[in-house]
């Protein structure tokens, strides 16, 4: 077990180098340069000053080998379109907001998308299994932004329940303006475990080891709580590192609409800026939170599963 | 294994059709004989309701695209006599509500909803159809080498993909479109097709390996049939069930994101309609006219809900196996 924890964390350095190479290639396709597109007439002696202290007269291997070194030192770097701020101040303002949405978007999903499942599996073909997977069908089909402007739409204008807009200041307050887009994020996650929660549950269900437990007179309760529901939250588990993914997408979007100034947001404004800095700290970012979250649901699979171990 | 919803709504066992080819194929040049397994799968199928439902509503929303806009300036469908150009600008027209002049209504330009929506489907789905079809190309010749080579070569094309899936979707699509410099229909495609190619590739790894120690494999080995032989004769054909699944559960997320790309103001942009931009264009004055942002969110939703249930109802009848566990 031991060994296969070393050699998964030990796995992920290359891997993260590769993701930051990517990326960083990939920014350097891009036309265009942040110093080019100032209204001012910048003296050329000023572009070449500026581009030697962002190294842009190096070759790209340089660079490359500048940004990893500033990346394993948490240093990302200045912004370059706003000048007194570095990307790391950017992150710092914006990313407890955006981590807050995102862990309350898979709380909605956990409390609510969890035991629908679990419901909907235990009464198949029922009327609550009916409605559960209709819903679902629904939150899977529906964009979350149209889901975020119905709600800010019919609670937030017509019944003036809730703010439309803003976020609470600090990480720990909590207020009604968390409680929309929490949920309009949400929803897609929670349509997820439902189904796949159902979907284990009802695999698990048909296994020999269930039918024997219920053979061997073990009572139902205990059936379910002790064989059937600890072997069907394994892929809840295991789905949360690709939904991270469709979370922090969502998150783009969400603020974008909800105003709230997380990491989304300055992303979309970086990218018309052609502020380089800010999109590539933030694509490295959270692909390195993804990688992250690969290896802890790797490892976390093989805790629960131990088959999985040999074979990786 | 990480698992995105796309993988995970596949069969894990390949589907029927290894088995049923392999009784016809006593010897490998022989024709495949495919039809029973197709009609079998196409009267279970035909047995799921809500995928017959599905589909039904899927091609009547891809005629309603392609078919009004060019019907739509014949006089006399509806009651008027007007032609109705889709980017036609009429502020004389501007939100008149629902009628049978505009069963869809306007928008704050006085243009008609209808004929718009269909127009943005237009580029909307053929995105969609555009992008798939590129992520199945890549996927299918990705995977297949991968899968079909095995060993380190298998091992290091993994890897890779493993830190390509580490990339958050919709950044890399967006960097994807900085680099292209524009944002029109090509650029979009390309895009979403670099941004998402990965699962695609997996699959069909992962299919090409469970078919590769099939019996009919070996025993076309043995009777000594080229790889490329053995690849196009024996594995990819028997992929295709798995592949035209894949189509239902790449739509979805191409078309969704599309809108999403479209709706912050990264992708299509107005005045070119598409469901995305035409969202874009309701969000300013939704609190007063939410049906103008609402009418292309609702045509996204239904399409991508019935490219769910189509890929369901595809999935149970192509291995009946999944049925009762789905």
């Amino acid at each position: 077990m031991t060994t296969f924890i070393i050699r998964r964390v030990v796995w992920t350095i290359p891997v993260i180098l590769l993701v930051i190479l990517m990326t960083f290639l990939m920014m350097k396709q891009i036309k265009g340069n942040p110093f080019r597109h100032t209204e001012r007439n910048v003296p050329a002696s000023i572009q070449r000053n500026l581009e030697r202290k962002f190294h842009l007269d190096r070759p790209w291997y340089v660079q490359y080998a500048y940004y990893v070194k500033g990346v394993f030192t948490l240093d990302l770097g200045p912004s370059m379109s706003q000048r007194s701020r570095t990307v790391n101040d950017i992150v710092r303002d914006g990313f407890p907001r955006s981590l807050k949405l995102g862990l309350l978007a898979y709380l909605w999903a956990i409390v609510f998308g969890v035991p629908a499942g679990i419901l909907a599996a235990l009464r198949p073909n029922s009327i609550f299994d009916y409605f559960a997977m209709l819903f679902s069908s629904i939150g899977f089909a529906l964009p979350s932004f149209f889901v975020a402007t119905l709600l800010i739409y019919y609670v937030s204008v017509r019944a003036g329940l809730v703010p439309t807009s803003g976020w609470p200041a600090s990480f720990w307050s909590f207020d009604s303006r968390v409680i929309l887009p929490s949920f309009a994020l949400g929803l897609f996650p929670m349509a997820y475990f439902a189904r796949l929660v159902r979907g284990a549950m009802l695999e698990t269900m048909q296994q020999d080891y269930v039918r024997t437990a219920k053979a061997k007179g073990l009572r139902y309760r205990r059936v379910i709580g002790l064989h059937v529901l600890r072997n069907s939250l394994i892929p809840a588990v295991t789905a949360t590192a690709p939904l991270l993914g469709l979370i922090i997408t969502g998150t783009f979007v969400i603020e974008f609409i909800f105003s709230i100034p997380g990491i989304g947001r300055y992303f979309i404004n970086s990218v018309s800026n052609r502020d380089y800095s800010v999109v590539l700290g933030i694509t490295v970012l959270t692909s390195i939170i993804i990688v992250i979250a690969n290896l802890f649901v790797d490892i976390m699979y093989g805790v629960l599963d131990p088959r999985t171990r040999e074979a990786r | 294994m990480a698992v995105d919803r796309r993988e995970a709504a596949l069969p894990t066992a390949p589907p029927a059709v290894g088995a049923g080819a392999a009784v016809e194929e006593g010897t490998a040049g022989a024709p495949v004989a495919q039809t029973s397994l197709w009609r079998d799968a196409w009267h279970r199928y035909l047995r799921n309701k809500a995928a017959v439902a599905a589909a039904a509503v899927f091609i009547l929303m891809v005629l309603y695209c392609l078919i009004i806009p060019g019907f739509w300036k014949i006089p006399g469908i509806w009651t008027s006599l007007k032609d109705y150009d889709p980017n036609e600008v009429d502020f004389s027209q501007s939100y008149v509500g629902f009628s049978l002049d505009h069963p869809l209504s306007t928008d704050k330009f006085g243009r008609d909803l209808f004929a718009r929506t269909a127009v943005g489907g237009q580029i909307s789905i053929a995105i969609g159809f555009a992008a798939t079809f590129f992520i199945l190309v890549i996927g299918v010749v990705y995977g297949s080498i991968s899968g079909f080579l095995g060993g380190k070569v298998d091992n290091a094309m993994m890897r890779f993909l493993d830190a390509l899936y580490g990339l958050p979707y919709l950044p890399f699509a967006i960097i994807t479109l900085a680099i292209i410099g524009s944002q029109n229909f090509l650029a979009m495609t390309i895009a979403l097709t670099i941004a998402s190619w990965f699962t695609a590739a997996r699959i069909v790894r992962g299919q090409v390996i469970t078919l590769k120690e099939n019996d009919y494999v070996r025993a076309a080995k043995a009777v000594g049939a080229r790889w490329y032989r053995i690849l196009a004769r024996h594995l990819l054909p028997n992929t295709l069930g798995v592949l035209i699944i894949a189509i239902f559960l790449e739509l979805p997320g191409v078309v969704l994101g599309e809108a999403f790309l479209s709706f912050i103001g990264l992708g299509i942009n107005p005045p070119t309609a598409s469901w995305g931009s035409m969202a874009q264009d309701g969000r300013e004055a939704y609190r007063l006219h939410p049906e103008v942002l609402f009418i292309p969110c609702l045509a996204i939703a239904t399409l991508v809900m019935c490219a769910n249930f189509i890929a369901d109802g595809m999935r149970d009848a192509l291995d009946p196996r999944t049925r009762e566990t789905g």
